[in-house]
């Protein structure tokens, strides 16, 4: 099927417009994405994205292997807050199936969930500078994100695709030495704050590049459901964890930062400012750690949820990470749909894009920070 | 903004229980009254939070949509399903892409994975899977692996 | 006077061989030593350490990289233009060789002594943007052709504040001493458009960058803008045009267009050396150490801008020439030319 028949190529030749596949290979595409862009000059008259290039079929995987079994897909789903939807689909199974998970286990999903977000947003720093074309600012925040890496690495055994997360709690419990390279790690990153912040922030050039570009005002938002920082960045206070919080997120004082711009320098701002936020609900967490357990007794491995429809969500980095999951009653998932918060961004592109030129593409894709593999699962 | 009035669309409305099920009410809505459902929704302020189908043809004769309404100021989370005929291709609904855009690339996805089509769908094509493709790859009669042993390794 | 090629060797096919061969050599070299340099810049602002396996400090590593580059397979893609595809590295490449014999490094010797040195090195300057245009429209790839077009565009826009800073200038040079200057016995007409009387006019007072700063520094950015180098880099943009005009060009042919790309960059640095640095004029060591210092100590600051900056958008880039830089350039003649009537009556 030609999304596009002759006829439209045809007029492409008389009006002086032309196709410009941008992607799936491109430096700066995020993965494999693709637009297609019908362009006057470098202005775009109109935008589709097409997907499906990483297209891993984790949907149809879930419903041919166990509960248990599909535990190492979820990190695989967005490779850069795989803990986040790790530890999402292992407290939706346990609401299903009514696990109880132990205090201490919370606590450290929580640090290690905030941990994969400042991650996360580091690397989307780097490489939202980078397609903007200052990239230098990239090798600053990959150093910092090493720390995490090395940190999770110690305690989970992977660098990005963590399979960390247990029914009923956690495979490994934190240590000393993980507390004390989280606190290092929170001092060091509270010390580089202001340094990215001057580096970026107040540069003349990327401010005449990110004020006023890319606006997307709330009623395209609310007609996509897009959410997390780029919903924030409209000024909409909407966040999982405050909204139905989940592993404990009630206990912690932490701020939902907003910007009412809805341009790229109010995502990045948000951004920013959730990396601190972050920090605060870490140094909480680990000044509270509880002592106990941190996972059940008998490690659980046959798992029969009840029958039925369930709906779960979590922040991800990104925004609302929802599992939509059936339940026959037998030991195998009936069905689980992945709504990933990357796919309703995508999906607004093609309005948010319209008018805008080449240049703004890249700087409105990147500082709406979307992860192509979770768009196509 | 009005308030969510679904009085008159005839649903079988129950209420949930949020904590173990994530949902506050479920809705069980004939096909041809998706739309004014989706209407009365988006009247009230919900957002389309997730459009997908399941293929229940095994133990209801049914292909079924679900849909998903949310609101962002409060927790207030609405499932609407829809069951459809159980043929594959026949399997019709009507299209949400004219009230809530969100669904434009949900109902791709629904129709690729599914071959369920939407009628009014302004632009109804595969949207993971490869152009050329003959086959809906969530529908259970697809590349499922056989005779599951019991013991909780579906792929041994 | 400096003594020319010509005036050494008599016979002028063997000077025009002499100063080609010379002429390379030291672009060879420069290009050679640039990539390692911008390698080292860059590595030392974002905290690494750079090449370092190749030769001490990793300085032979542009050595490999270019006998890499001279034994990859040559791609052409269906549907070029061919002869506009293949000469564009050609036209790119001879004009920095052209316009590199004319700058004057040094007080007692010079490759050429024309007259009109300043209009010819700005006349090959211009021949770039055809080959990048040939290389943009030849390649038959739409990136290639966005790129081809922006670096027109830009070009041919920063082309005006880059004449009309080096003008003020000229003027200058008009003005000094009454428009004569003595060297030993011998009296010299200045010429304004004569590189090395640009640079004897700056010998015998202060360098212009100290009567012309806005001029320096509008000379500075519009070069920059006329090298493409960040961050005005937009013609060759990698995360928004892949590699802009040069996307389908590989192996050795990329290297012509990587050569050109770093020996303008040189001839850049080099012009804005004489024109407000004071050329070879320096205390103490040769004036030819003097030239080169300064003008790699530019190429450090292009870098170090390359390195710092995002990247324009491109309306932002035209409208920065053409509302700010051109009218400042505009002004500055303006009131240089007031000034010098004042002065000198």
């Amino acid at each position: 099927m030609n999304p596009h028949p002759a006829p439209a190529l045809e007029r492409a030749h008389d009006d002086e417009t032309y196709y410009l596949n941008m992607g799936p290979q491109h430096p700066s595409m995020h993965g494999v994405l693709r637009l297609l862009l019908r362009l006057r000059g470098e202005l775009i008259l109109e935008c589709d994205p097409v997907i499906g290039y990483a297209h891993r079929a984790h949907e149809k995987m879930a419903e041919n292997r166990s509960w248990i079994q599909f535990l190492p897909n979820t990190s695989r789903i967005d490779y850069l807050s795989g803990m986040i939807y790790n530890l999402g689909y292992c407290q939706a199974v346990e609401k299903m199936a009514s696990i109880e998970v132990p205090v201490r286990a919370q606590a450290i999903r929580v640090i290690v969930s905030e941990l994969n977000r400042i991650q996360s947003h580091l690397l989307w720093f780097g490489t939202f500078l980078l397609d903007i074309g200052g990239i230098t600012p990239f090798l600053y925040c990959f150093d910092d994100r090493e720390k995490i890496l090395s940190i999770l690495e110690r305690v989970t055994g992977s660098r990005l695709t963590y399979s960390y997360g247990r029914f009923g709690g956690v495979s490994q419990d934190i240590d000393d030495v993980f507390i004390e390279q989280t606190r290092s790690f929170l001092t060091r990153m509270r010390k580089q704050a202001p340094m990215y912040h001057q580096l970026v922030h107040e540069n003349v050039i990327f401010r005449k590049r990110c004020e006023g570009v890319g606006v997307i005002s709330r009623e395209v938002a609310h007609d996509y459901g897009i959410t997390g920082p780029t919903l924030r960045a409209i000024g909409v206070d909407y966040d999982v964890r405050r909204a139905e919080p989940y592993s404990g997120y009630e206990q912690y004082d932490f701020e939902i930062p907003t910007r009412t711009g809805g341009d790229c320098l109010a995502r990045f701002e948000v951004r920013i400012e959730e990396m601190e936020q972050s920090c605060r609900i870490i140094e909480q967490a680990l000044d509270a750690l509880p002592d106990g357990p941190v996972k059940p007794a008998k490690f659980i491995k046959k798992l029969k949820p009840p029958a039925g429809e369930f709906y779960f969500a979590v922040e991800s980095a990104r925004g609302h990470f929802g599992m939509h999951m059936v339940s026959d009653g037998g030991d195998v998932p009936s069905k689980i749909k992945l709504r990933t918060p990357s796919f309703s961004l995508l999906s607004s592109m093609s309005e948010v894009l319209e008018g805008t030129m080449v240049a703004d593409t890249i700087a409105i894709l990147g500082s709406v920070d979307v992860v192509l593999p979770e768009i196509d699962r | 903004m009005s308030s969510l009035d679904l009085s008159n669309l005839e649903l079988g409305s129950e209420e949930a229980e949020y904590s173990s099920v994530g949902f506050h009410y479920i809705h069980r809505a004939q096909a041809g009254r998706i739309v004014a459902v989706a209407e009365a929704f988006r009247e009230a302020g919900y957002h389309l939070e997730m459009l997908t189908a399941e293929d229940r043809r095994t133990d209801l004769e049914a292909m079924r949509l679900v849909y998903t309404f949310s609101r962002l100021d409060q927790l207030d989370r609405h499932m609407v399903t829809v069951d459809l005929a159980p043929e594959i291709p026949g399997a019709q609904a009507p299209s949400l892409a004219g009230i809530y855009p969100a669904a434009n690339w949900y109902e791709r996805e629904v129709f690729d994975m599914y071959g369920i089509r939407f009628d009014g769908h302004p632009d109804l094509r595969r949207i993971l899977l490869p152009d050329d493709v003959e086959f809906h790859a969530l529908l259970k009669d697809f590349g499922r692996i056989e005779d599951a042993p019991d013991e909780g390794a579906a792929n041994k | 006077m400096p003594r020319t090629l010509l005036d050494i060797f008599g016979n002028p096919f063997i000077a025009t061989g002499v100063g080609i061969g010379a002429v390379m050599t030291v672009l060879s070299i420069n290009v050679l030593f640039c990539i390692w340099f911008e390698r080292k810049v860059s590595a030392w602002i974002q905290r690494r350490l750079g090449p370092m396996e190749v030769g001490p400090q990793g300085t032979l590593q542009t050595v490999a990289d270019m006998v890499k580059l001279l034994g990859k397979q040559l791609l052409t893609p269906a549907g070029i233009d061919k002869p506009l595809y293949h000469l564009a590295p050609l036209i790119i490449f001879a004009p920095v060789v052209a316009s590199a014999s004319l700058l004057p490094f040094s007080k007692s010797v010079a490759l050429s002594d024309l007259n009109i040195g300043l209009i010819l090195v700005f006349m090959f300057g211009g021949f770039a943007v055809v080959g990048i245009f040939m290389a943009g429209w030849g390649s038959n790839n739409k990136y290639a052709l966005l790129g081809a077009m922006r670096s027109v565009a830009q070009n041919i826009s920063y082309e005006v504040p880059l004449l009309l800073s080096a003008l003020s200038v000229v003027l200058m040079v008009g003005a000094q001493g009454g428009g004569q200057i003595e060297i030993g016995d011998e009296v010299i007409q200045l010429n304004g458009l004569n590189l090395s009387h640009i640079t004897l006019a700056q010998t015998s007072g202060l360098w212009f960058i100290v009567f012309q700063p806005i001029a320096a520094v509008i000379f500075f950015i519009a070069i920059l803008a006329e090298t493409n180098r960040a961050p005005f880099d937009l013609p060759e943009a990698e995360s928004e045009l892949i590699a802009g005009f040069h996307t389908e060009y590989s192996g050795m042919r990329f290297g012509l267009f990587f050569f050109g790309e770093y020996s303008n960059m040189f001839i850049g640095a080099m012009l804005a050396t004489v024109l407000f640095l004071g050329g070879w004029d320096g205390p103490l060591l040769p004036g030819p150490v003097w030239f080169f210092f300064k003008s790699y100590l530019l190429i450090f600051v292009m870098m170090w801008v390359r390195w710092t900056f995002p990247r324009l958008r491109f309306d932002q880039l035209m409208a920065f020439c053409w509302a700010v830089l051109t009218p400042l350039a505009i002004v500055n003649i303006l009131v240089t030319a007031f000034a010098l009537k004042v002065v000198n009556g």
